[in-house]
């Protein structure tokens, strides 16, 4: 059987850099298929879909919101040629009724254990509609090495560096914090995955460099210390969200090759200044990651935000602006309140103010959110501050002997596109 | 993030969006004749969908796992008081009100209004 895997493609942000990386959601799905089934694997953001390829099925994985259009877009044609059509991953949980409609099947919660059942009854010809295992988690040992090899790894190459892997080691989040729907989609507790577990899956990936997506990793002191104990000898250099603030804890990360973590900022407290610092002292590098648009922010309360991000020596910084995506509480609260006045589902980008605002207008919502990255990246641009990480990091697999010089062949490509040289993006790399 | 029992009198356990299993705080008080449903959002100790996602689903869920009158349900929705930092984990209180074919109207109650239910 031949399943076409497609992952859609999305509009990126003026702001945000033009780096492609590996989606990670469509090769973990992969690797629960049966043997017998034959995938081929699209990524829209890198190439372009062949529409004539033949296959028996379309499995269409999506992660974000702003995704969801053009996947209903995508399976809408294949649908109109005969091809059956399949929808799994976030969004299409957190879009189900809609995407419902587009769809032969719709696939809800996680696929482990899950895909033997349905390929049977897709072959039976007997495929249900939907497949409902929300808040029915499989156990979290079933989780195996994720299906890298279906990447077309030439694409995710910027100028002969390879982009980083992504990777988790756990799902589930025992916080519910306000914008995010992690904790409804994985359930309300951590579920760590086994070390050895965990380890194997990082042993496999064919790349030194990774970007740890797990929500937190600061959910279990033990656990992450375990983890982070056992990944020392894999010497592989690492991003992530934030890590236990704790001496120990920072130490052995540090060891075990934390590149830089994303940090939230939220105010312009000593504790905040204090946490990046003490990231520093471990060598690890924090992008301050910022979000506008909370009731409890004022005009001044961003403009001193903004002021304070220059004072406490953020190698980098992401700012994003509320998204009430559905199933978070920001989304309940600004339902109840009236408050949300765009339901484009391609405007939920975190770069676009869809809502009114508790304390401005939605344009000057906007006007700031351009201002903060403007302001942070006055006087040394955004590729220039990514460039001194990158050196960073090329420096420590010198000495730990694990660089690899970039590939030569592909100098003079970009995501599979050609260069253009006349484009002052990035040509520090 | 715990919600305080004050809230609620009983954890009720409902079907949430694709039959997941769900939970919120459920108090109702019966003063003239009416009946006042207040259900709250439990965060952590809600496996599944919120009380707002729910809507029309729970309030019929309710009423009939507890045998009240449509006619004579006034339906609220109560965003508890977390102590949170945050602002926005403050006490709200939402009149909620079902027209067929229609997404829920809200209605946020004063403090009058909710020491007049309250009692």
């Amino acid at each position: 059987m031949k399943l076409k895997l497609i992952y859609p493609k999305w509009k990126k942000l003026p702001g945000q850099t033009t780096f492609n990386l590996p989606p990670h959601g469509p090769v973990v799905f992969a690797a629960t298929l049966p043997e017998y089934v034959d995938v081929s694997f699209t990524d829209e953001n890198v190439e372009e879909i062949d529409w004539d390829e033949e296959c028996d099925v379309v499995a269409i994985s999506m992660m974000l919101t702003t995704q969801v259009k053009r996947g209903w877009a995508i399976a809408d044609k294949y649908r109109a040629k005969g091809i059956p059509v399949m929808f799994g991953g976030i969004s299409t949980m957190l879009h189900a009724e809609e995407t419902l409609q587009h769809a032969d099947s719709i696939f809800l919660g996680e696929a482990e254990g899950r895909q033997e059942q349905v390929f049977q009854d897709l072959q039976n010809g007997q495929l249900k509609k939907v497949y409902n295992y929300m808040g029915k988690q499989p156990p979290i040992e079933l989780v195996g090495p994720a299906r890298r090899d279906l990447y077309k790894r030439e694409l995710y190459n910027h100028k002969g560096v390879q982009m980083v892997d992504l990777y988790h080691a756990s799902r589930g989040c025992r916080f519910s914090c306000y914008p995010c729907a992690v904790s409804y989609l994985g359930g309300r507790c951590f579920r760590p995955r086994p070390i050895d577990k965990a380890i194997a899956d990082l042993e496999s990936i064919d790349n030194n460099r990774l970007f740890i997506v797990d929500n937190s990793l600061a959910q279990n002191k033990q656990w992450e210390m375990d983890l982070f104990r056992e990944m020392i000898p894999l010497k592989k250099k690492w991003i992530s969200h934030t890590i236990e603030d704790d001496p120990q804890v920072l130490d052995l990360a540090a060891q075990a090759g934390a590149w830089y973590v994303y940090q939230a900022v939220y105010d312009t407290s000593d504790y905040i200044k204090e946490r990046v610092k003490r990231y520093h002292d471990y060598g690890i590098g924090v992008e301050g990651t910022i979000l506008f648009g909370l009731d409890n922010q004022t005009e001044d309360d961003i403009l001193r935000l903004i002021d304070f991000l220059l004072k406490i020596d953020l190698d980098l910084a992401e700012f994003t602006i509320l998204a009430p995506f559905p199933h978070t509480k920001a989304y309940d609260d600004l339902l109840r309140q009236g408050r949300i006045f765009d339901k484009d589902w391609d405007h939920y980008n975190a770069g676009q103010v869809v809502y009114q605002p508790k304390h401005m207008s939605p344009e000057r919502l906007q006007e700031l959110y351009e201002y903060a990255w403007k302001a942070f990246y006055q006087d040394e641009t955004q590729e220039e501050k990514m460039f001194k990480l990158f050196t960073n990091v090329m420096l420590r697999e010198m000495e730990d002997g694990t660089y690899r010089p970039r590939n030569r062949k592909l100098a003079n490509k970009t995501f599979g596109q050609d260069v253009d040289r006349s484009k002052s993006h990035f040509n520090a790399f | 993030m715990k919600v305080p029992e004050k809230y609620y009198d009983e954890v009720f356990n409902f079907a949430g969006q694709w039959d997941m299993p769900s939970a919120c705080g459920l108090k109702i008080i019966i003063k003239n004749d009416k009946s006042y449903v207040i259900v709250t959002e439990l965060y952590q100790e809600n496996p599944g969908t919120s009380v707002t996602y729910a809507a029309e689903s729970l309030y019929r869920q309710i009423i009939e796992a507890k045998g009240l009158k449509a006619e004579n349900v006034c339906y609220i929705e109560c965003n508890p008081d977390t102590n949170s930092k945050l602002s926005f984990y403050d006490e709200e209180y939402f009149e909620v009100t079902f027209v067929p074919d229609e997404a829920p109207k809200y209605r946020q109650l004063d403090h009058t209004e909710i020491r007049n239910i309250l009692g």
